[in-house]
């Protein structure tokens, strides 16, 4: 396993504290179904979340803050668990088959996205991208960051190559042109961030890449 | 840190948190409550919240813990992770304008359990592991990293708090990531 397609431990850190920004975390916890050693360490630093909590110096409460809590819980309705229903993608990783997702919409040749209604994060979205055999995106650079998981299928970037599972990681230093080199389509989640840039005279015809 | 360290009776809060899920026990509830609810508003007074918002929080996310309980599973996590992962959802939650609530496969889903040898502890030996790996840790590392859970957005706040440079703050939990996982994790060939 190329530890550059990990996530960085900064960012399972923050995963596991929960301050990673809300799209960044649905890519993450993508990820994290499809590679259970990490699942395991984000687990672990979890616990050592517990562990703070518990040696935390414990601040008193009001007097009537107990009796408040027990009133909310003999008029709570019960379950508040309303769980939102799976969307049409039973190909998806668990974390994934909750959330609303918009229509497929045409790219470029071979190219299709989709966005997901994940919460976003200032300009920060996450899509679903699926692009077929053979085919690549147009050659881009990103304003902020792009942290893109394949969820099947494989692509490969200039130096690397990336298969199911695997974590990606551009900011705007990263000029790429990723091309798909499975024979099945290669569908990834994205959290992108800021606007895409297309390099040269055809990424620039190719306007309907910007919109994503 | 509080004077008795990690509360010998943890183990004990597992079972209270069975008794919430098998019987909706109050007096369970209440002995939960008088442990966890004072802990959760001062890790909610560090992150900076004013004691009132605090206080609401802590209630909230104890009602969380009632509402959630029969989703606790003892061999996953014990009733202090459990807990501060309840929290940190419920955080996220309220930090969102738009609030839907973020995948926690971390407690809810036991398909992607993995079956290492290694991870075949108790989650009681597991947190005693994780006790004894934070007290090899340098007491600034234990300090970036106990910051890193209780802040909204950990780098630039844990710098300006700290008064250190961000580079300084950044290199400092990165190091304390790799030491930790050196010493959790010796089998999973990170540099030794």
């Amino acid at each position: 396993m190329n530890p550059k397609h990990n996530p960085s431990e900064e960012r399972l850190l923050a995963y596991a504290a929960g301050s990673l920004s809300p799209p960044e975390a649905v890519v993450v916890a993508a990820h994290l179904a499809l590679r259970p050693t990490n699942d395991a360490w984000v687990r672990r630093l979890q616990a050592v979340g517990g562990e703070f909590l518990e040696e935390v110096a414990p601040v008193a409460l009001s007097a009537d803050s107990l009796t408040r809590t027990l009133a909310l819980i003999e008029t709570d309705a019960g379950e508040a668990r309303s769980t939102a229903p799976l969307n049409d993608m039973p190909e998806l990783p668990e974390p994934l088959r909750r959330y609303a997702l918009g229509p497929w919409r045409w790219i470029g040749p071979g190219i299709r996205a989709r966005d997901v209604h994940a919460p976003r994060d200032g300009a920060c979205r996450v899509i679903l991208l699926k692009i077929d055999p053979g085919r690549e995106t147009p050659r881009h650079t990103h304003g902020g960051v792009e942290l893109t998981c394949v969820l099947s299928g494989a692509y490969a970037t200039e130096t690397e190559r990336f298969d199911v599972g695997d974590l990606e990681e551009a900011d705007h230093d990263v000029l790429h042109q990723p091309r798909v080199v499975s024979d099945i389509p290669c569908l990834c989640v994205v959290a992108l961030d800021g606007e895409i840039q297309l390099d040269g005279w055809l990424g620039r015809l190719m306007q309907p890449f910007v919109r994503l | 840190m509080s004077a008795g360290g990690p509360s010998p009776d943890a183990f004990a809060h597992d079972r209270l948190i069975e008794a919430v899920a098998l019987r909706r026990d109050r007096e369970a509830f209440a002995q939960l409550f008088s442990h966890y609810a004072p802990r959760l508003k001062a890790w909610l007074i560090n992150s900076g919240a004013s004691p009132a918002a605090a206080e609401d929080f802590a209630q909230d996310a104890m009602l969380t813990v009632w509402r959630k309980a029969d989703l606790f599973d003892a061999r996953k996590a014990r009733a202090a992770t459990w807990i501060f992962t309840i929290a940190r959802n419920r955080r996220l939650d309220m930090l969102r304008r738009d609030a839907r609530p973020l995948p926690t496969p971390e407690i809810e889903l036991a398909e992607t359990e993995v079956q290492q040898p290694d991870d075949i502890l108790s989650a009681s030996q597991d947190a005693k592991r994780i006790r004894d790996a934070l007290s090899r840790l340098k007491p600034d590392q234990v300090e970036v990293l106990r910051l890193a859970f209780f802040l909204d957005s950990p780098h630039s706040e844990i710098a300006r708090r700290l008064d250190l440079p961000l580079g300084t703050v950044k290199s400092r939990i990165r190091n304390a990531m790799i030491k930790l996982r050196i010493i959790l994790e010796p089998s999973e060939g990170a540099p030794r």
